[in-house]
């Protein structure tokens, strides 16, 4: 049995808990008055904030109840924001503006889960630190110099700098630029990244181990080398001190790749262990950088059902903790380290989705792998659904994203990335990305549906009944995963990724078959319309050629560096030791594909599967 | 006109290849596209994602069909549509069409470039899937000319193994071609067979990639086989998986059994004679994953057979019942990572030595990378080949 029959088993004894607890609630007088007693000072100690009207807001909303069992039923299997199992929110306070005023002494917390500092009884102002912005918006074109252009216009007027990079195909796939047939493709979906000296002009202008700086990396395949190289070129530009400082996070996620993404490049088994390797040395000397992003969105886009998609994304979450745990990783060290990634469309299980993957990892992570509270929480970034954009009478899209937002948001994501109505052309175009990161600040600062209240719109009756069913049949999707062995087992049998096919085939279907009613395209089509004016982002032969350049000149360059990098990596993969320490050695002096190209040597290529 | 073509098409269903470019992973439009295919009762060859160019038209050409279909989103469309209608014509395999789609990716615009460079189709996005199907049934259906003699040798023998399977198609059971003298063939012919799950193309797959290493001459065929019904498509995937075999000294068919039990189509035997009378030094037929008391093998044409096995085949009673157990010149048990491996093994062993004739037996681990049991299962092949051809 692997870890996930364990999982399904503490979500089970924790529903039964929950409800032992409403039943002693009501029937033990005295455990009864302290559940009481609890909530009316949890109730006592919530602030009261001011809408610009001067409505008075407390910043936490309750249920009204006030018979103990109901309460019980809240506190345990609830939680409050924050708290266990953190259906709610995996930290007290999100979104919200910084309080002005405060009318009952209480305390906060800050959004990275530290106690921020307490507000005094004597009343006086708490200092008020900023929170940082959930907004992170998506961004690779061209080459690293034209992305880090983007970067500077995206983040000029954000508190925070938290850039989120989107590479090349080629850059995905371990490739070097200058590779035979791959020409075309360079620079084009995501940024050419080849050398450690990309790195350095990618990042240009950005002081990365400043606290108020973060950097986000879409890549896994070839991630222990990508973030290899982005260590190299900080060390470049700041000196080895930097390192510890560093914070970000790149995807690393093999399991999602083998499922829907399809950018795995070395044998399954070969990829984690060069992406547990990189765990390993990253958690130890990054405290602040999570080094996988577990996700889900991939799934989703490949066009799973919801359910599948935090199903598949939970499971593989237990999957690496698993095997880190089996490594001999200390659970302290990696679990708080693990960060999640999921879509949101449209579909009426985002109503609830990931509320209820943080409340499964959440138990999982405490019961089954024995984490502390840092390592139960399930940090989330959302991403609004691209495969509900269309190309018919794309300006809709603009509504569509922004009813995703609003989803997003409900289910107290931690950042969250926004598609621009472009999404189905091309890379989008400054124009619209900058209505896509306008729509998250109309949302959050403009509108008071976020910022004065937590727990705003938690809660609901409907949300509820999504809740009680999407738990359901995810725990039903784990069970079948165990059967078939556990997660490893059921990607060797083609499970996840043929369940995500048919559901992909039946969503198209529904979408001609009139189930799924799509505006523009078959419900109120406009018989006129015009193939739209877009702005293509489209990599100029001459940047290619440029980026096919430099590459050559490195290559040349580092020759002999290289060779000798190349024959320690090669050593240290044959030994079995950790292989992160020599891929940041050969990331100084090689390029992408001589690493890969060593590596693959090694340990074989990727077996696709259909 | 249009009768002719009508008949053609029922006789021998539409065939066609699609994948997805170099540097692109994006397979969900082609999984749901192939399988619309399927239900409008196409053959659909798929190759995968991430394909090169190269790889598109020799697997085309040699899989003889009507027309490749690219799903590309990771841009370099125009550039990357190009170059496999400029590779297929210079093959002279101008003949097969080139059409495609990429959703909102591909601007009609660049479709206009596309089809002036011999792109034949793009479907933009918002084109039904019924649409789709349509389309390609209406127009790579047609019957196949025969290449001039002149062609090079892949273009004609592949062209030779469709008319073969279009001569069966139509009439139904053909008598069955004369099995040559072992003396009129070139080939060492090996079967494999095995239930499925066993890890039988990987093992393949493998295999290729040591004759291409330690024979840099020889030239090795492979027929491999999926499941159909008569007058229904068929998804043959086995290409995709098959990293090693996409080699120019590799020709590679995938056949649907279109309505025959036993994991071979009705075609296989005349397509092997053909085969075996080209220049291959090996020639290497897959069944499909074949149920325990299957003998699909009758064929003379077949100097060794191998079983493919996984370890958990299940209880001791149902290894008695494997019938193919008791033929096969060697027995490989796969997958020996699993759990079940030693005691599996040892159970063979045990019924294989109830045989008493020479039979061997192997353990793989096929899909780790040098893996020293499949070493030992090409060692075994190749002695037994050399000079002794049965
Ligand atoms: C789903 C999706 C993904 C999924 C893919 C999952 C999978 N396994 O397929 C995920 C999330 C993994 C993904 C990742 C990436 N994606 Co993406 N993705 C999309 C998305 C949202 C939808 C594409 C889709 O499948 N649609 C569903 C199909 C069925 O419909 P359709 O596209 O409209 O196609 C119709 C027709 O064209 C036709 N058709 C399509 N192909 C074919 C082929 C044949 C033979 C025929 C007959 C017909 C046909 O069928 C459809 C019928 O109506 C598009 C944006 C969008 N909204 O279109 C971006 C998009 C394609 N992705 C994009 C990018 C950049 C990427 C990444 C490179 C991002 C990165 N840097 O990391 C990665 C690369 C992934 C990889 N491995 O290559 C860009 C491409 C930009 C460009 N070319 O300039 C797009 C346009 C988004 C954007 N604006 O940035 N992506």
């Amino acid at each position: 049995m692997s870890k996930l029959g364990a999982v399904v088993e503490s979500v089970e004894k924790h529903e039964k808990f929950v409800l032992e607890q409403v039943k002693r609630a009501r029937s033990d007088t005295k455990f009864g008055r302290e559940m009481t007693e609890r909530w009316n000072k949890i109730k006592g100690g919530i602030p009261i904030g001011r809408a610009p009207t001067g409505l008075p807001l407390p910043r936490l909303a309750l249920p009204e109840i006030d018979e103990p069992g109901e309460i019980a039923r809240y506190l345990f299997g609830d939680g409050l924001p924050g708290e266990f199992p953190y259906l709610n929110g995996a930290y007290r306070e999100m979104y919200l503006e910084p309080l002005e005023e405060i009318e009952i002494g209480s305390y906060r917390k800050s959004p990275n889960g530290k106690n921020g500092p307490s507000a005094k009884s004597n009343g006086a102002k708490p200092k008020v630190i900023p929170q940082e912005e959930p907004t992170r918006l998506f961004s690779g074109l061209m080459l690293a110099e034209d992305t880090n252009k983007r970067f500077h216009f995206l983040s000029a007027h954000q508190r925070s700098k938290r850039l989120s990079t989107a590479f090349d195909g080629p850059t995905l796939y371990g490739i070097d630029s200058d590779a035979e047939g791959v020409m075309g493709k360079v620079g084009e979906g995501g940024v050419a990244v080849d050398t450690v000296e990309d790195m350095v002009r990618l990042y240009d202008g950005f002081e990365v181990g400043a606290p108020n700086f973060s950097a986000s990396m879409t890549i896994s395949g070839p991630a222990p080398i990508i973030m290899a190289m982005y260590i190299a070129a900080a060390k470049r530009r700041f000196g080895p001190k930097v390192v510890p400082n560093l914070r970000g996070t790149i995807q690393a996620d093999i399991f999602k790749e083998v499922q829907a993404q399809n950018e795995t490049i070395f044998p399954t088994e070969a990829s984690l262990r060069f992406l547990c390797d990189m765990i390993e040395w990253t958690t130890e000397q990054m405290p602040r950088w999570y080094p996988v992003s577990i996700s889900g969105y991939h799934i989703g886009e490949a066009g799973s059902t919801p359910v599948q998609q935090a199903a598949y994304t939970l499971s593989n979450g237990f999957a690496y903790a698993e095997m880190l745990a089996a490594r001999g990783v200390p659970v302290d060290q990696f679990a708080p380290r693990l960060s999640f990634f999921l879509d949101c469309g449209l579909d009426v299980e985002y109503i609830a989705l990931s509320r209820v993957s943080r409340k499964i990892w959440a138990i999982g992570m405490r019961d089954v792998f024995g984490a502390s509270p840092r390592g139960q929480m399930f940090k989330l970034h959302t991403q609004t659904s691209g495969r509900s954009l269309i190309a018919a009478e794309f300006k809709n899209n603009l509504t569509r994203t922004a009813a995703e937002l609003m989803l997003a948001y409900m289910n107290g994501t931690n950042s969250c990335h926004s598609n621009s109505a472009d999404e189905p052309f091309t890379t989008p175009s400054e124009e619209w990305i900058r209505l896509a990161a306008h729509g998250q600040a109309i949302l959050l600062e403009e509108s008071g549906i976020f910022k004065h209240t937590m727990n705003m719109l938690s809660g609901s009756p409907g949300m509820k009944a999504v809740e009680r069913a999407v738990e359901k049949a995810i725990l039903e999707e784990f069970r079948e995963i165990e059967s078939l062995g556990g997660v490893m087992g059921a990607v060797e049998n083609r499970y996840q990724r043929s369940q995500i096919q048919n559901a992909a085939h039946r969503y198209e279907q529904q979408i001609y078959d009139g189930t799924r009613p799509v505006v523009g395209l078959t419900r109120y089509r406009d018989p006129n319309e015009e193939p739209p004016e877009i702005e293509l982002a489209r990599t100029p032969r001459k940047r290619q050629q440029l980026q096919v350049n430099r590459l050559k000149r490195f290559k040349k360059t580092n020759a002999g560096k290289a060779d000798k990098a190349l024959r320690k990596l090669a050593a240290v993969v044959e030994s079995g030791e950790n292989t992160f320490p020599a891929l940041l050695e050969a990331a100084e002096v090689c390029s992408l594909g001589q690493i890969t190209g060593c590596l693959q040597e090694l340990v074989g290529h990727f077996r696709p599967m259909v | 006109m249009f009768n002719v073509r009508f008949a053609a098409r029922m006789a021998s269903p539409v065939r066609i290849l699609t994948a997805v470019p170099i540097c692109d992973g994006h397979d969900s439009a082609i999984n749901t596209i192939n399988l619309e295919f399927i239900r409008h009762g196409i053959e659909v060859v798929y190759l995968g994602f991430h394909r090169y160019a190269g790889d598109i038209v020799r697997a085309a050409i040699q899989e003889d069909v009507g027309a490749i279909g690219i799903s590309s989103y990771n841009g370099g469309h125009i550039d990357f549509f190009a170059e496999v209608v400029r590779q297929l014509r210079r093959q002279g395999a101008g003949d097969i069409a080139v059409f495609g789609g990429g959703g909102g990716t591909i601007t009609p615009d660049d479709a206009k470039i596309m089809q002036r460079q011999g792109v034949d189709q793009i479907f933009f996005a918002g084109t039904s899937l019924a649409a789709m199907a349509d389309y390609v049934r209406k127009h790579y259906g047609k019957p196949r000319k025969k290449r001039p003699a002149k062609s090079r040798s892949d273009l004609v023998l592949a062209r030779e193994l469709t008319a073969i399977e279009d001569a069966y198609a139509g009439q139904g059971r053909l008598k069955q071609p004369k099995s040559q003298k072992a003396s009129a063939r070139n080939s060492k012919v090996i079967g494999f067979t095995g239930p499925g799950g066993a890890g039988k193309t990987t093992l393949i797959d493998e295999l290729v990639l040591r004759f291409l290493q330690n024979e840099p001459q020889a030239r090795i065929a492979i027929l491999s086989h999926d499941p159909s019904v008569i007058g229904e498509g068929a998804l043959l995937g086995d290409r995709a998986t098959m990293i090693n075999s996409q080699h120019d000294r590799v020709f590679m068919r995938s056949m649907a059994t279109r309505g025959q039990a036993g994991g071979l189509s009705p075609a296989t035997e005349s397509c092997l004679t053909r085969l075996t009378k080209a220049d291959f030094d090996y020639v290497i037929i897959e069944t499909v994953g074949t149920g325990q008391e299957a003998l699909p093998f009758r064929s003379k044409l077949i100097d060794q057979t191998v079983l493919v096995m996984n370890p958990d085949y299940g209880a001791r009673l149902q290894l008695q019942k494997i019938v193919m157990l008791d033929v096969a010149d060697i027995v490989v048990v796969n997958k020996t990572d699993l759990d079940r491996a030693k005691a599996a093994l040892s159970e063979i062993e045990h019924r294989l030595t109830q045989n008493k004739r020479k039979q061997e037996l192997v353990a793989t681990v096929a899909k780790r990378h040098r893996d020293p049991g499949v070493d030992e299962l090409y060692e075994m092949i190749t002695a037994s080949s050399k000079g002794d051809k049965k």
